[in-house]
């Protein structure tokens, strides 16, 4: 299964949030490969924490593959090629997880038929070898996200699922826009039905997250004034009425990931010794990535009303 | 209000949801078992909160709130909910349709008979009875509602389709249901010398005035309503209206306990079933008028009104439904206050015309009369009285006192107060009996009511002080443990003298309880009542206030120092929230302006010691 993260707006945790969802799922036991589409900004290995691709590969990345000059992008195997000891060294019973860093000083590339195939080569590819590929797109309508579109609607794809995940933050402004992504003029439904593809079958594979959720009620604001936590809750029935107009409600959401310390200050994954011997970071937390990642295959989670 | 409606609501819908959804199937019945009515009480222990307060809404998944959807999480998440409540009201619908598609609205576990080893026949478990149509009306009306909004959400097919079918099987009920209500009316008319006629005067007869002249006034008061019911022309009651002429006669309206006797056929569009002949004796009883009233009500309500819940041939049954509604109110109310000067309402306990007295009759005709206050805005002076004979009710009925060891009161609350059905041993098989206990609730329900009415802040500062007392009879009177944890009813909770009802929910309880709960709610969400004195005095502090306000910015202190230009700043904003809230909540007002005026005050004081010197 093909999973395009995106988002509208930077800084909303796409990137972050979907690592941790790929590194939960496989050790969940599923096999997973972690494509890096963000072609201007190709980061994810300090995500994964591996060095040689921190800033991209050197290697021959996506970049080079889509665009031609080599016949096969580098995959990284995360459990042998992190730096980070907690990392290393696959705990029993895990799936795989491999990177798929782009280049090192790779930027955005414009999008022809050539590259299109190439791209439909390699999502077929990976999706024969591991249960989940997880695609980071940028943020933002980016020609990643045309590629994709117009790979997934060819005739050749259609055996293989596909799903989107739309990340947003619980804010007024990342609600609109993450809405405008999606059903706005030129958004994702817009131009997936220029290249072909069923409107209805479309929408109905798009879920939206949220990211850095806080919750008025938790006992984490215990430090607030009552008239600020009055308030909060009121902005949070708002926020819940603007989200249902603008169909980001919560019959189109898949999960919503609570705002984390660790995550704040630093993008990493979250591991269990994060939660339960250094207690740095929730296990709220980590649970959202949990039940994100299980339900991005279950096929309830993906019913509508 | 000590009783918190929301929390309340919440741990109810949480106990219903835990005791009626086990491995993914619905336990109908309860403590009595299944039939119409309870199985339909069950539900709209669900759907009156959904539907009645706007917190509560489960319509649109999008906007259900956190708290709300985890009390119901037995049934699924909240896009599940809708859906499962879909699938039970389905089953509900279905399982009271005759094969022949003749909508059943029978009392079946309901009935009682005087001999417990004398089983009712299945001809008579079968009758139909009013407080089923008055359900069904109540529950068919919630169900089209919420498929209304919930079918907009909606763009899968499947759904759709069971959404589509029990909007028609809801209607189909309602229809029917209504047709049994105008088929159940009846209007009782006897002689002024009979024991009934005599009974009515005794009853209307505050001061000792001779019976004749007594029956001449009761016919005056009454002229109105005997000339509006030679409107009635469709279903029961119609008969007997040409007797009324006669100057020697007097009346009674109101609903029967089921269909009436020689109830003719109603004329209807579309296919309803069959309308089966009536074996009810075409009398009115007080508890199946106010069961009727209450259910007939919700057709002329306002979200009735706003999503056009009726299709035109159920708006046709209204409009008849509509003039006995007025009728039945208007003849209660006027022998319950015939005399001004004592009512007989408050000659407490009501004596029948078949000349059964009890306090549950007064509450009962008290339930009517409140129904009118509240439909044409009484004054105080009426509230107060009505509100008395609530606090004397609940006093009677050891509610705010406590019980002697032998107390015949407690009979009305456990088994309950029980009457005869007269004609239901017309099919074969023994006399039924109908046994009613819902003395509190009631009570509650309508002392809300009276206080939502007062315009008088001591007058309803009194009543819900009361609604407090009764409301913390109930929750001792909740289940500790069992099935029915947490929802109703178990009298042995407070009154010693009683055996316990064992664990299961008396549904029939429950749904009285929330319906309590819902007006509590309605009524919490209005605006508070301003008190005249309260907002003219807080006014007169802000006059004052903002006079000092603007001397002290003459004397130049908007461009002292940060310390007080803040305190300045402060106070300037206090006084104009004080104006904006002013006439909604002028105690606010008052404490906002007690603030500034203490704020300057304390700079007025500190200057004066500027010029005592030595």
């Amino acid at each position: 299964m093909l999973v395009f993260a995106t988002s509208d707006k930077g800084g909303t945790g796409r990137s972050v949030t979907s690592s941790n969802v790929a590194y939960r799922r496989s050790l969940q036991g599923s096999d997973v490969c972690y494509l890096d589409f963000d072609f201007g900004s190709p980061t994810a290995g300090t995500i994964f924490n591996v060095d040689s691709a921190s800033r991209g590969t050197t290697e021959g990345g996506l970049h080079s593959y889509l665009q031609g000059r080599i016949s096969e992008p580098q995959m990284l195997d995360v459990w042998t090629q992190s730096d980070r000891p907690s990392l290393r060294h696959r705990p029993p019973g895990a799936g795989r997880l491999v990177l798929l860093p782009g280049d090192s000083g790779g930027g955005e590339f414009a999008v022809n038929h050539e590259v299109v195939q190439r791209c439909i080569r390699l999502m077929r590819r990976l999706d024969e070898e591991f249960d989940l590929c997880l695609l980071d797109l940028s943020a933002g309508r980016s020609y990643a996200t045309e590629m994709v579109l117009a790979a997934t609607a060819e005739p050749e794809m259609r055996a293989v699922t596909a799903r989107w995940l739309v990340f947003h933050r619980w804010t007024r402004q990342h609600i609109i826009a993450a809405s405008g992504l999606v059903y706005g003029e030129r958004g994702i439904i817009e131009a997936g039905r220029v290249w072909g593809h069923n409107q209805q079958e479309l929408m109905d594979s798009i879920r939206f997250v949220r990211t850095a959720v806080v919750d008025p009620n938790s006992v984490e604001l215990a430090g607030l004034r009552p008239s600020q936590v009055a308030w909060l809750r009121d902005c949070n029935r708002d926020l819940q009425e603007l989200a249902s107009q603008r169909k980001v409600g919560r019959t189109t959401m898949l999960g919503v990931i609570p705002l984390d310390p660790v995550l704040q200050w630093r993008e990493q994954l979250i591991s269990d010794n994060d939660v339960y011997a250094r207690q740095i970071a929730n296990r709220e937390t980590v649970d959202a990535f949990d039940s994100l990642a299980k339900r991005l295959t279950e096929d309830a989670a993906w019913e509508t009303l | 209000m000590r009783m918190q409606p929301r929390q309340q609501l919440l741990e109810v819908w949480r106990a219903t949801a835990r005791s009626s959804a086990k491995n993914g199937k619905w336990i109908w019945g309860g403590r009595d078992g299944a039939n119409s009515i309870s199985d339909a009480e069950q539900l709209l222990c669900l759907m009156t909160p959904a539907t009645g307060v706007e917190s509560f809404k489960l319509d649109q998944p999008n906007a259900t709130e956190e708290h709300v959807a985890a009390a119901l999480r037995n049934l699924g998440d909240p896009m599940e909910i809708p859906q499962r409540l879909v699938r039970v009201l389905t089953e509900y619908m279905e399982r009271y349709t005759d094969t022949d598609g003749t909508p059943v609205f029978s009392g079946d576990t309901y009935f009682r008979t005087a001999d417990p080893e004398d089983e009712p026949t299945s001809a008579q478990t079968a009758l139909d009875v009013v407080d089923s149509f008055a359900m069904s009306v109540t529950l068919a009306l919630a169900t089209i509602g919420f498929l209304r909004v919930f079918r907009s959400e909606l763009r899968r097919e499947d759904i759709r389709r069971e959404v589509d079918k029990l909007e028609t099987l809801a209607s189909k009920r309602l229809t029917a249901a209504m047709i049994g209500l105008l088929r159940s009316f009846t209007v009782y008319v006897f002689d002024a010398d009979s024991r009934e006629g005599r009974a009515l005067v005794r009853t209307a007869n505050q001061s000792g005035l001779p019976p004749r002249q007594v029956v001449e006034r009761l016919r005056r008061a009454l002229r109105q309503v005997s000339a509006t019911l030679r409107e009635v022309t469709i279903g029961s009651g119609a008969a007997q209206v040409p007797d009324l002429d006669n100057p020697n006669r007097l009346f009674e309206c109101g609903w029967s306990w089921g269909i009436a006797k020689d109830a003719p056929l109603v004329d209807v569009l579309g296919d309803v079933g069959v309308q089966r002949d009536g074996v009810a004796q075409p009398a009115p009883y007080l508890y199946f008028t106010v069961v009727a009233l209450d259910g007939i009500a919700a057709l002329f309500s306002e979200r009735t009104r706003i999503l056009g819940l009726l299709n035109e041939e159920q708006q046709r049954l209204a409009r008849a439904l509509q003039i006995r509604w007025d009728l039945t109110q208007q003849y209660w109310s006027t022998i319950a206050s015939f005399d001004p000067v004592r009512w007989p309402l408050e000659d407490i306990p009501w004596r029948t015309n078949d000349e059964l007295e009890n306090d549950y009759f007064s509450l009962l005709v008290t339930a009517v009369t409140v129904q009118d206050l509240v439909s044409r805005q009484a004054s105080d002076v009426e509230l107060e009285r009505v509100g008395r004979v609530l606090e004397e009710l609940a006093n009677r009925g050891r509610i705010t006192r406590r019980p002697l060891g032998t107390d015949s009161a407690i009979a009305m609350h456990s088994p309950g107060v029980r009457f005869d059905l007269l004609g239901s041993d017309d099919p074969g098989g023994p006399q039924l009996a109908w046994v009613v206990s819902d003395f509190s609730p009631l009570l509650l329900k309508r002392t809300i009511q009276v206080a939502g009415l007062a315009r008088d802040t001591e007058l309803r500062g009194r009543l819900l002080a009361q609604a407090d007392v009764i409301w913390d009879h109930l929750e001792r009177r909740r289940l500790k443990s069992g099935p029915g944890h947490a929802l109703w009813d178990q009298p042995s909770g407070i009154f010693a003298q009683v055996d316990s009802h064992g664990d299961q929910p008396s549904w029939y309880y429950t749904e009285r309880v929330v319906e309590c709960l819902v007006t509590a709610a309605n009524l919490v969400s209005r605006a508070p009542l301003r008190s005249e004195m309260l907002t003219e005095l807080a006014g007169e502090l802000l006059n004052e206030a903002d006079h000092l306000f603007d001397r002290e910015l003459l004397g130049g202190a908007g461009e002292a120092g940060p310390a007080l230009r803040n305190s300045l700043q402060t106070a300037r904003a206090s006084l104009r929230r004080a104006r904006d809230v002013l006439s909604d909540r002028p105690g606010t007002a008052f404490v906002l302006a007690s603030d500034v005026l203490r704020e300057l005050e304390q700079l007025a004081a500190a200057r004066q010691d500027v010029f005592e010197v030595e």
